[in-house]
């Protein structure tokens, strides 16, 4: 028997105006590479998409070495969503110009990743606008998306302006978990030795604004380093300041290379997107860490989710509030509030207490910040 | 008729100062120039708007690069202003076919880069303005653009060098390492202070190998060190006057390409509204051809040690000519001049 309950079942008065239709048709406009951005988010997309029987594709020319299906035939599809993270995400004239005629302002959306749709906001040395960097003022981010689309989201819940839609976009695959029976003793070293595991911390990201919050962990951890084990970070430039940022006087880009020596740091080039969850099993500890500014936003990432589905037990460095809105009141334990080595030892000593945890947060985020779950908000948000 | 340029706008470098006497001339004259942005206290006597409606003609100043009209930039600019509103001013040279000039500078690295900037253009606007004198593709208007500012004449300044050279290291290494700089270094003994400003006489910039643009920034500081050759980094548009009158005598170069495609640029004009004897590393007949009948006298164009040491030799000479020269161009190449052809080709 197959029964179908009609019903509203949502506050809006606008249900069943898309979740109807048999089948969307999304184009995702954003430049992918294989080391950070929307990479992870949007190969998501177009699987979770194809399985819920929508079609989502990435505006451009066949990708090599991205597995997502790519298309220039605008005309096939019914929306356009721009994600954003810097200008150059924005394709190229030519492109822009096929994009624009194709679809029109009511069938294109923009996630904007980075709140660069708000006024100009700095957070130390961070800024959501930086005209030294890409040569845009404030006031073209605003005009600028505006002239693209009318509705704007932002992955935060918390939006500061009151015509964006708040839409965390990025999610939790449950399916990429890598050893979801994980049982306590992984978090001590296997069979607790400690040598089993390569490494005691990893960090992958690249080094744009999060050198502060490295270098304040990596003090902290020093007088534990030996019971922590080695520490690596991979991503770009952590191995010294780009001659670019020096040029051109850019923060951000920080690095101290004697801080690293002391304490062994182990610094990597970015790893390509598939095999981060992998990589970060070979740790530990899994810090996450965000640029100053998206803390202040509570603009969540890829990786406030992915960490999550590593080997590894996330120490989440981000404000406790927003943890728990995010992922949950379990996760508030992955949170060092300010005693990052006391929490590391008890971690260390009691690992069976913090890979409960990571469990219940798991649940959590299956049930509350799923891929598929975001779809079906994404699709909400185009059918409003 | 209300002008609204869309430029890089770069502080020290392109067309800004240009745009900047248009706006000034453009009100002598009843029209109403802007750029497009806003204000912005770095631009001294730039008129800024974002009211692109406002406007009868939208000019985009392209100059170098593509990568400014980014796709946040453009798309609020095409939907207000129908195509046929739009022009490019193609400053440096772009619309005409792929060429190299002595296996060196090139407007484009290839063909296919070539493709993609034509698409642009096509994308853009019928109307293409090039400023030269020279125009070989059909379907691009000639249109000076730079021009001369008569109020902006420097007054009479001390001299803390006898030579100075204003202008970036792009394009210009291959000139001043075989003709400027062997001529400074046979009479360094004889002259005072030498100072070249700009950028990236003394280093190239970030990123260039990686763009495969190395080949543009050639520099070599020991020969500068031996030369006893100052380098001062690059000034803003407002300075350049200020800065040119420092030198007793200003030597201009010119990228190759730029004099292949006989493209006018601001310093040929500047360099005269400084308090300074102007040499322009120009043959003769160019010279001519922009300067007036006494242009040639001012052109070092062979021989350039005999012309720096004779000038230097004979300022009140070649004071005036460079006072002939200055007659010319306030009346061959004033400002209200370029505003005039400027709307008669967006007519």
């Amino acid at each position: 028997m197959r029964l179908l309950f009609v019903t509203k079942v949502d506050s809006g008065d606008r249900v069943y105006r898309s979740h109807w239709r048999s089948a969307m048709r999304l184009l995702l406009v954003s430049k992918l590479h294989s080391w950070g951005g929307a990479v992870s988010t949007i190969t998501r997309y177009t699987e979770v998409g194809r399985t819920l029987g929508h079609e989502v594709a990435v505006f451009g020319e066949q990708l090599a070495d991205i597995p997502v299906p790519c298309s220039l035939d605008v005309e096939d599809f019914d929306y356009a969503v721009f994600v954003i993270y810097g200008a150059s995400d924005f394709p190229d004239l030519p492109y822009l110009a096929r994009l624009l005629d194709g679809l029109p302002k009511d069938r294109r959306v923009i996630i904007d990743c980075c709140g660069r749709y708000n006024d100009t906001i700095r957070v130390e040395h961070d800024f959501n606008h930086l005209e030294r960097l890409d040569g845009h003022q404030g006031w073209e981010w605003i005009e600028g998306f505006e002239a693209v689309s009318d509705r704007i989201l932002q992955p935060t819940l918390t939006p500061r302006r009151d015509d964006v839609i708040p839409f965390l976009f990025h999610g939790f695959d449950p399916g990429a978990v890598s050893r979801p029976a994980a049982l306590p003793i992984s978090a001590s070293g296997g069979r607790g030795d400690a040598t089993s595991k390569p490494y005691g911390a990893i960090y992958v990201g690249n080094n744009w604004q999060r050198w502060s919050q490295i270098a304040a962990f990596l003090e902290a951890v020093e007088p534990i380093k030996d019971k922590l084990g080695p520490i690596c970070l991979s991503g770009w430039d952590w191995d010294k300041r780009p001659d670019w940022a020096v040029e051109h006087g850019v923060r951000g880009v920080d690095v101290d290379p004697e801080l690293l020596r002391r304490l062994d740091v182990e610094t990597k080039y970015a790893i390509p997107f598939h095999e981060v969850i992998d990589f970060l099993g070979q740790a530990r500890f899994g810090p996450v860490f965000q640029r100053p500014l998206f803390n202040h936003l509570g603009l969540v990432t890829n990786r406030t989710f992915e960490t999550l589905c590593a080997d590894t037990i996330p120490l989440l460095m981000l404000p406790g509030e927003m943890v728990e809105a995010i992922h949950g009141p379990d996760a508030r334990s992955l949170v060092p509030d300010g005693d990052v080595a006391g929490r590391l030892e008890d971690m260390i000593a009691r690992p069976e207490a913090y890979w409960d945890a990571v469990a219940n947060v798991r649940a959590h985020l299956a049930e509350h910040r799923s891929y598929g779950r975001r779809f079906e908000e994404l699709l909400g948000v185009l059918g409003s | 008729m209300n002008v609204l340029f869309i430029m890089d706008k770069r502080v020290n470098a392109g067309s800004i100062h240009a745009v900047a006497n248009h706006i000034k001339a453009g009100d002598d004259l009843g029209h109403t120039i802007a750029l497009y942005g806003h204000a912005d206290p770095r631009y001294d006597g730039v008129r800024f708007s974002t009211d692109i409606e406002f406007f009868d003609r939208v000019v985009f100043i392209i100059e170098s690069g593509l990568r400014w009209m980014s796709g946040l930039r453009v798309p609020r600019v095409l939907e207000a202003v129908p195509r046929e509103r739009r022009a490019i001013l193609d400053a440096d040279g772009m619309h005409n076919p792929l060429i190299v000039i002595d296996g060196y500078d090139r407007n484009f690295a290839s063909e296919p880069e070539r493709a993609t900037w034509l698409r642009h253009y096509e994308l853009l606007a019928d109307r293409i303005l090039q400023p030269t004198t020279d125009v070989r593709v059909s379907g691009v208007r000639a249109v000076p653009f730079y021009g001369y500012d008569l109020t902006r004449r420097a007054r009479a300044s001390s001299k803390r060098f006898d030579i100075v050279h204003v202008g970036h290291n792009w394009w210009r290494w291959r000139e001043v390492s075989s003709c400027l700089l062997p001529a400074i270094e046979r009479i360094r003994n004889q002259i005072g202070e030498v100072c070249f400003v700009g950028s990236w006489w003394d280093h190239v910039p970030a990123g260039a190998v990686d763009e495969n643009r190395e080949m543009a920034f050639g520099i070599d500081p020991e020969r500068f060190r031996r030369s006893r050759i100052m380098v001062r980094q690059a000034v803003p548009y407002t300075d350049v006057i200020t800065t040119m009158s420092d030198g007793r005598v200003n030597v201009m170069t010119q990228r190759p390409l730029f004099r292949h495609l006989k493209l006018l640029t601001s310093k040929y004009f500047e360099i005269f509204a400084a308090d300074t004897i102007p040499l322009v590393m120009l043959d003769v007949e160019r010279a001519e051809e922009v300067y007036g009948s006494a242009g040639p006298e001012l052109a070092l164009d062979g021989d350039v040690e005999r012309k720096l040491l004779d000038a230097l030799a004979k300022p009140e000479k070649y004071a005036e000519l460079a006072d002939v020269v200055r007659a010319h161009l306030a009346t061959h190449h004033s400002y209200h001049r370029r505003v005039a052809e400027l709307v008669e080709a967006l007519a």
